[in-house]
Order: C-alpha cells, then sequence, then structure tokens
C-alpha cells in the first residue's frame, strides 16, 4: 500500500563502500527472507556448457544468462535501517551491496532476448529518447 | 572400473564403456540389460548392457557370473575383473544416470516418468552396440514393470533382433546377470567416490543403504537438508522422501507451472481484475499516488502497457 505522506530515504553515502554482489534471479517464489548459503550450494553447481549456464534448484533445471545494467545505472540491493512504525512516519534504508550485472534463470527454457529482463534493460534508453530533451 | 568420465561432470548422464570385442562384430551376439540403483533417494541410476557371440555363452556360465544382488560387494568387484578379462569376447556399456538428471527429469513441466527414463536409457544402449556394429541376434532384459509391453515396444524398435523381457532375468540368464554386476559395480564405485559439487567440506558418507526407508539414509538427508537449497545435488529431490522432509523442515518454494500455485495466482489476477473494475473510482480518492498529487489533478489510473507487464516494470513509489 502507498503512504499518504511519509517519505522514504535512501542513504546513498554507503555506495562508494558497498560490496560488489553477484544477484540471481530465480522463476520461482521462495518464502524466505534473510541469508541463504548461496555459495555453498548455488553457485557452486552452475555450470557453464558452451555459453549457457545451467543449474538446479530443489530438482528443478535452470537455464540461465548474464545480464548488464543499463549503461549509466547501477544495481542496489536496499536494507531498511529504520522500518515506520505508522504511515506518517518515515522510512530509511541505506545501500548494502550493488551490481553491474545479474544472472537470471529460466525455469527449463534456454535464456533468449525476447525474456522479460532482457527487454526490460532496454527502458532507460526508450525512456531517455521519448522523455529526454530535443535535440535540433 | 574407471568412472573419470561421470566424476567429470556428475550432474548429467554419461556413456562409459569397454572397447568392442571384434568377434562380436562378425559372430551373432547375444545381449543382456539390466539396472542398479532405480530404488535408493541417493546417488545416480546406472543402466548396463554386457554382450558376447551366442556361441560363448558356455563360456560366460564357467566365469560363474549370477544375479548382483545375491553377491558380495567383493564377489561383484572380482567378477567385474574376469569379465574385464575376458574381453576378447565380452562386451560392456553403461548409462549413468545422475541424480540430478533424475530429479530434473521427473520434475520437469511436461514430466518424464523413471520408466520412460529407463526404457529410452535401455534402448539408447542397444542401439550404441548396434551402432557399433555389434552383430545382435538376442537380447534379454530384466524387468520390475510389466513384461509384455516393454517386450513389444523393445521388438518393435529393434525389428530383426529376439527381444525377451523376463522379471528376475538377471538370475535366469548369465549375460544379465553380467549386466547386472556392471551395472552394480558402477553404482557401488560412483556412491563411494561421489565428488559433492556443494562447497560441504567433509562429508560424512555414512548414508546408510541409500534406501529411503532406511534410518541411517533418512538422518543423513536430514544431517544435510539446506532450510532454502533442500539438499545437494547427490539427492533425488523428486523421490517422495525427500519431498516430505522438505515440506516439513525447508522453506516453501512456490513455481508458476505448479497446479496448485497456478491456480492460486490466476484467481489472484482474476480477483484483482474484478476488485480494480468496481474500486477504480474510489481508488483515486483513498490511495493518491504521489505522481497524480504532483501533477495537481486526479486522473483515473489505466492498466499499464503492455510494454511495461510484459518487461515486468512497475512504477513504484512506497516500499
Amino acid at each position: 500500500m502507498s503512504s499518504n505522506s511519509s517519505v522514504t530515504t535512501v542513504q546513498l553515502g554507503s555506495v562508494s563502500q558497498a560490496d560488489e554482489l553477484q544477484v540471481h534471479l530465480l522463476p520461482c517464489e521462495i518464502e524466505h527472507d534473510g541469508p541463504a548459503e548461496v555459495s555453498r550450494y548455488f553457485t557452486a553447481a552452475i555450470k557453464d556448457r558452451k555459453h549457457e549456464l545451467t543449474v538446479s534448484f530443489r530438482g528443478r533445471g535452470f537455464k540461465g544468462q548474464e545480464v548488464i545494467c543499463p549503461q549509466g545505472y547501477t544495481g542496489l540491493v536496499l536494507k531498511q535501517v529504520h522500518k515506520p512504525s505508522s504511515d506518517q512516519e518515515d522510512g530509511v534504508v541505506k545501500v548494502s551491496s550493488v551490481f553491474h550485472n545479474l544472472t537470471y534463470w529460466n525455469l527449463e527454457t534456454p535464456p533468449s532476448s525476447d525474456d522479460g529482463v532482457v527487454m526490460a534493460m532496454g527502458w532507460p534508453e526508450l525512456a531517455e529518447a521519448i522523455h529526454g530533451p530535443i535535440e535540433d | 572400473m574407471d568412472l573419470g568420465k561421470f566424476e567429470a561432470d556428475n550432474t548429467v548422464s554419461c556413456r562409459l564403456s569397454s572397447p568392442i570385442p571384434d568377434v562380436c562384430k562378425t559372430e551373432d551376439c547375444c545381449l543382456g540389460i539390466d539396472e542398479a540403483g532405480r530404488g535408493p533417494v541417493l546417488g545416480p541410476m546406472v543402466y548396463g548392457i554386457c554382450f558376447c557371440p551366442v556361441s560363448k555363452k558356455e563360456d560366460l556360465k564357467d566365469l560363474k557370473v549370477a544375479d548382483s544382488k545375491t553377491l558380495t560387494e567383493e564377489q561383484r568387484e572380482s567378477l567385474f575383473v574376469k569379465l574385464d578379462e575376458a574381453k576378447s569376447f565380452v562386451g560392456w556399456a553403461l548409462q549413468v544416470l545422475s541424480p540430478n538428471t533424475i530429479s530434473t527429469s521427473m520434475l520437469q513441466r511436461t514430466k518424464y516418468n523413471l520408466n520412460a527414463l529407463s526404457h529410452d536409457a535401455a534402448i539408447g544402449l542397444v542401439q550404441y552396440a548396434l551402432d557399433s556394429g555389434v552383430q545382435l541376434k538376442e537380447v534379454f532384459v530384466d524387468t520390475v514393470g510389466p513384461a509384455e509391453k516393454y517386450q513389444e515396444k523393445l521388438s518393435h524398435r529393434f525389428p530383426g533382433v529376439e527381444v525377451t523381457v523376463r522379471p528376475k532375468a538377471d538370475s535366469l540368464f548369465p549375460i544379465v546377470s553380467a549386466a547386472s554386476i556392471c551395472a552394480k559395480v558402477a553404482r557401488d564405485h560412483a556412491v563411494k567416490g561421489w565428488k559433492f559439487l556443494e562447497d560441504l567440506g567433509q562429508v560424512n558418507t555414512d548414508y546408510g543403504s541409500g534406501y529411503p526407508n532406511d534410518p541411517k539414509t533418512k538422518s543423513w538427508l536430514l544431517k544435510y537438508l539446506d532450510p532454502v537449497f533442500g539438499y545437494p545435488q547427490f539427492v533425488r529431490f523428486s523421490w517422495s522422501t525427500a519431498q516430505s522432509l522438505l515440506d516439513s523442515n525447508a522453506v516453501a518454494v512456490h513455481w508458476d507451472d505448479d497446479e496448485e500455485d497456478g491456480e492460486k495466482a490466476a484467481a489472484c489476477q482474476n480477483n484483482a481484475s474484478m476488485l480494480s473494475y468496481f474500486s477504480r473510482n474510489t481508488h483515486t480518492h483513498t490511495h493518491t499516488h504521489t505522481h497524480t498529487q504532483a501533477n495537481g489533478h486526479h486522473s483515473s489510473p489505466r492498466e499499464p502497457h503492455r510494454f511495461f507487464t510484459e518487461r515486468r516494470l512497475h512504477s513504484v513509489s512506497s516500499l
């Protein structure tokens, strides 16, 4: 729900010190919010065969690829440092890590340029073209 | 037995084979098929074929091969050495189906069940023998399922070859016993020498029998259960024991193609669209978005254009 008057402040001061992190986007919903043994179970099991990344999660096969954040953009992983207790109170989040590329995974189907994530990366350029100042 | 090729990548299916004896390319041959490790919740399932000239059946009998289940591990090992020593007239080939192959096949969107997986492995191996120039005349197969249907399927697939599918074929036909020994030795080696690709440090290899009803196996599964990732890929996630332990000890995971989840998602979407139809007018009054406020007028919220929904792009005004 959007709130009426509260503001969420992003503390960008932490960007420069934030670690660069490998981010994975999975084709499922995991009912878990917190740390996970990603490198132990997941990244250690990734195979790179003929430029196609494969891995499995919970016995299901994934195929994936890496996408790069659009030029001039940095991916941010935000962490809430102050949780507002009411609608009126402001929230504060800080940058816990940054990323410039991410690996997205499809359930069983090979990655392609028609995948939503790949196409989404084209939005900033299009937005610039339609919203940016018109040059003569 | 050298499992190096499988161990190089134990997440996929792998073919291992002996050289083809020259005599098998010129004389009529018989071939036996058997499997090892079908039931266990851990490790690979191995399909094996063994073949020799029909004229050498008695020589094979003299090696005293028997059903691998009636033999001790040491006896199987020494019989495999004997089969290897008889390589002038005995050949073998194996299809090692990794637990990851089994899990991802059985759980995939278009389900590929264990029987189909087994049949395809067997067919692939017979085809391999034919492609290698083995003069196949007789094929003997051990089966756990209905024999007639399977026999029909194989006979149809390999015209000109006499196919016999029989329960307990591994104790009736020496060539099937030989195949069962090759498969079982490979399975034992693969389990014993399993290289965990997960970074688990020193792994306790006291798995028990690997069968789901073995308390030792069950406690091993629980010991290495991760609440998010489940198990290492050594485990067959598709086994009901593995699943039920996850249901009670791991966090829930929802898939788009899961029937229950899919229906729920569809229901949610339907509800949402109905509600938004009725609440369109009130929506702008109760929840004013920051950008409409800034614009100073209340336009009714529009459905985002397909361009955005296809890319799953959303406007975010709060976290």
